[in-house]
């Protein structure tokens, strides 16, 4: 079984790899998509579907990345595969800065942080002008390399699902999940929570920061309202909900499948969308909170890795 | 940067922050009830503001109804609503693990920014009632925040009031305490519950009732509010209602004194760095809180 | 011998109530302690400050002769102090084994081996692989009891063992405390199940309103009338 599995997930990642030698210009910009949000909703899921700690403010990492890769190619003229992974470490460096104080407090007093983040973040890049150019934004060089970033969102897609699997399937994620359940008993057995949880908030700022970088990149030009915006927060987090928070697939799955619905929908009807997947959050934190792969993992009793 | 500070600006800011921060109490003082009774954090709670507010707006253009007078609407409707979204939605999740309630909630208020969106468009408005300064001394201060204020303090004793001397707010501040406890003295907790959220949400569409005058009205209005609401909880100490008010008093003079030095831009980048400075240091809040 | 765990007059208020009140124990190792008191006597206020779930107010707590008082409970654990918790804390979603294996920081062969020892020694091997939130409230005990073994910590803390188990099971736990006692370990035991106490404590100290009442053989605090008044009123 787990042979045929595997062969399929080969036929697919050779399938996505050929892809662009087929596709429309359309149709490769698109798939790039798919990938930006496979890899922000697993980013995303090593936080909050691992630890439980929701965040969220995770956007702001992806307009870290956005602004760092965007100032060092724009005004800099770094070239942009290096300019993007800077993206991800300046992201990882914001992560520190907030994570470090407030990471040490149980789950509330976190989210409170994070919800506030990315208005801050917004405001920050607004007041320092010269640099980002503040609310006319930033614009980069033109450059058709919609292809070559097509390569690259898949390979950082592909990148943090394997980091996700490498996590769940080992002891450090094991305690990740320990935080999750019963973080006093954690402690007491041990585990130093805040480490922890510290490693996998940064693991996770990672992605977002890369991905912000090639979005920019691709888009060719950024504003804060465009690199910050909590509909991608919400995005991310209905994802990963629907899929099955904490899995490996999970956060695949629903990105596929909502990113089908909003490129259907989103276009025409942006409040009704967004109206819509407020309303799946709440009917899956009611109904379903394990998510679709959560569910069919307890029926089927299915391993813990998929 | 005013490179000049007059001590009569230094106390205009003072007392602007008081005013300000009067409000932010009462805003917070909701949030505060629902956290304290349920562990939950609304993230609702910023829209229910906004509707507040809406509401004062509509009657305001369609009734000409003094926005003052509009509280008398707003808030028990709101009640309704709060009480309402408990019993059908948060009540499953209160004892589950704080994500849901967090999740829940989230799912809500974007649920409701939309509708609103969808119903009234994202056009701001605004009310127009009171315009002008009251003058004392040196300074001079907006009608309509001195009067705010003054509804904000008699809307937050009459909550105190309720919360000391009533019997139900006596249940609802034991139940604070232990709901076990309370449950054995039989106090109905499901109906403290959604007391709780009911009262909240009127406190909360108060808040938007009164910032109906001087603000844009718009659907995303009550974002800003939520994150403030939550950073005078932490200011204060969870489950400290008293702690509310001076959580919120301070953060009103927090924001006007750097008004003072930085613009007003930063503005929400000093409440947010005031969070993690608190948080850093006193993790339980300024006045002893439950630790949660 | 040095005693194993001192505690130096523990102060540890909530609000205006001191629930710990200049509490000094001390304890030898290699022995097993009991500590009873009614209800609000102090005892689990006076575990979490011990392991650090709470911090004491005032007065230290040495372990080994170390001060442990400011350490996070994961720092204390390490240091060779466990403890078990009075509802059960095992970790629902993770499988009996993999409660154990989150434990220890070793080699992982080494810890796979010694899961497995433990969870023999209950006569839980088949349950390995079962999720711990599916056990029964007697296996998820044993679990947690198990847990606390896995890194060989020289002192236990365990928080009512006795609560919600039936006799055979109890006698198992008693016997493997006792069996830990043998080792040369140490335990400190809460427990309102007097028999419990009784039958297995070597020494019993007394908590009455956040203050030691007594301390001495289970014998002699029986029959110790102040004891006897606080349990059941004056």
């Amino acid at each position: 079984m787990k042979r045929a599995l595997l062969a399929g997930l080969a036929v697919v990642l050779v399938a996505l790899a050929l892809y662009p030698m087929q596709a429309t210009g359309y149709g490769v910009r698109t798939m790039l998509q798919l990938f930006m949000w496979v890899a922000l909703a697993q980013s995303w899921n090593l936080i909050s579907g691992l630890t439980g700690y929701v965040s969220f403010g995770h956007v702001a990492f992806f307009g870290m990345g956005a602004y760092t890769a965007g100032i060092l190619i724009g005004k800099l003229g770094w070239a942009w595969p290096a300019a993007c992974l800077a993206g991800g470490v300046m992201a990882m460096v914001l992560a520190l800065v907030i994570g470090w104080p407030c990471l040490r407090l149980k789950g509330p007093y976190f989210a409170i942080a994070m919800l506030g983040l990315n208005e801050v973040l917004r405001v920050i890049v607004s007041y320092y002008e010269g640099l980002t150019g503040g609310g006319n934004g930033l614009s980069l060089p033109t450059l058709h390399a919609s292809v070559p970033i097509y390569y690259a969102m898949g390979l950082v897609a592909l990148a943090v699902t394997a980091l996700t699997y490498l996590i769940i399937t080992s002891r450090f994620g094991l305690r990740l999940m320990t935080i999750r359940e019963d973080e006093v008993a954690a402690e007491a057995m041990g585990i130093d929570a805040f480490r922890h949880k510290l490693y996998a908030f940064l693991l996770s700022a990672v992605g977002p920061g890369v991905v912000g970088g090639l979005a920019a990149r691709d888009q060719g030009y950024i504003e804060p309202l465009s690199v910050f915006p909590l509909i991608m927060t919400i995005t991310m987090i209905v994802m990963v909900l629907f899929g099955g928070k904490g899995t490996i697939w999970g956060p695949v799955l629903g990105a596929v499948v909502l990113f089908v619905f909003q490129e259907l929908v989103w276009a025409r009807f942006i409040y009704l969308h967004q109206l819509f997947f407020g309303a799946i959050i709440v009917a899956v934190v009611l109904l379903m909170p394990r998510g679709i792969l959560g569910v069919l993992q307890q029926k089927y009793n299915l391993p813990r890795t998929i | 940067m005013n490179l000049v500070i007059t001590p009569t600006m230094v106390g205009q800011v003072v007392i602007s922050g008081l005013l300000a921060g009067s409000l932010y109490a009462m805003v917070a003082l909701g949030l505060g009830l629902i956290f304290g009774v349920m562990r939950v954090l609304n993230v609702a709670h910023g829209p229910m503001l906004m509707l507040g507010a809406y509401t004062t707006f509509w009657l305001f253009h369609w009734l000409g109804l003094s926005p003052y007078l509009s509280l008398l609407v707003s808030m028990p409707a709101l009640f309704v609503v709060g009480v309402v979204l408990q019993r059908l939605l948060v009540r499953r999740v209160v004892d589950a693990p704080e994500l849901s309630s967090l999740l829940l909630t989230f799912g809500v208020s974007i649920a409701l920014v939309n509708l609103t969106q969808l119903a009234f468009t994202s056009d701001l408005r605004s009310v127009e009632y009171l315009t002008g300064s009251f003058l004392l001394g040196p300074f001079a201060f907006s009608k309509s925040r001195v009067i705010a204020c003054a509804f904000a303090i008699l809307i937050t004793a009459g909550a105190f009031w309720f919360l000391q001397k009533t019997r139900l707010g006596k249940a609802l501040r034991a139940v604070s305490q232990s709901r076990e406890v309370a449950q054995v003295c039989g106090i109905d907790v499901q109906r403290i519950h959604m007391l709780a959220f009911g009262v909240a949400s009127a406190l909360a569409a108060a808040g938007g009732s009164l910032v109906a005058v001087m603000v844009a009205i718009q659907p995303e209005m009550g974002q800003v509010y939520t994150f403030k609401s939550f950073l005078v909880i932490v200011l204060g100490g969870a489950g400290n209602y008293p702690g509310a008010l001076l959580g919120g008093l301070l953060l009103g003079l927090v924001e006007q004194l750097s008004s003072l030095f930085l613009t007003t831009q930063v503005n929400e980048a000093v409440a947010y760095l005031l969070l993690v400075l608190v948080l850093l240091v006193r993790p339980t809040g300024l006045l002893k809180g439950r630790s949660s | 011998m040095p005693p194993i765990l001192e505690i130096d007059r523990v102060v540890k208020r909530f609000g205006g109530v001191a629930a710990v009140n200049g509490v000094s124990l001390a304890l030898e190792p290699g022995r097993i302690y009991g500590l009873i008191g009614p209800n609000g006597s102090g005892k689990t206020t006076l575990f979490n400050c011990i392991t650090g779930v709470d911090q004491c107010d005032e007065g230290e707590i040495r372990f080994k002769g170390r001060s442990i008082e400011r350490l996070p409970p994961h720092r204390i654990f390490h240091l060779g102090l466990g403890r078990t918790f009075q509802v059960i804390r095992v970790f629902p979603e993770l499988t009996a084994l993999e409660n154990l294996l989150v434990v220890t920081t070793s080699d992982y062969a080494v810890a796979r081996r010694r899961a497995h020892e433990l969870l023999a020694l209950v006569k839980l091997e088949r349950l390995a692989g079962e999720f711990a939130g599916n056990l029964s409230y007697g296996q998820q005990k044993l679990v947690e009891f198990i847990r606390v073994l896995m890194t060989d910590p020289e002192m236990i803390l365990l928080d009512e063992p006795a609560a919600g188990v039936n006799r055979t099971l109890l006698n198992e736990l008693l016997d493997a405390v006792r069996r830990l006692r043998d080792q040369g370990k140490t335990v400190l035991l809460v427990e309102h199940d007097m028999k419990v106490v009784m039958g297995l404590c070597e020494t019993v100290f007394v908590l009455d309103h956040g203050e030691k009442l007594a301390e001495g053989a289970p014998g002699v605090i029986q029959a110790d009338e102040r004891v006897i008044e606080a349990y059941f009123g004056r």
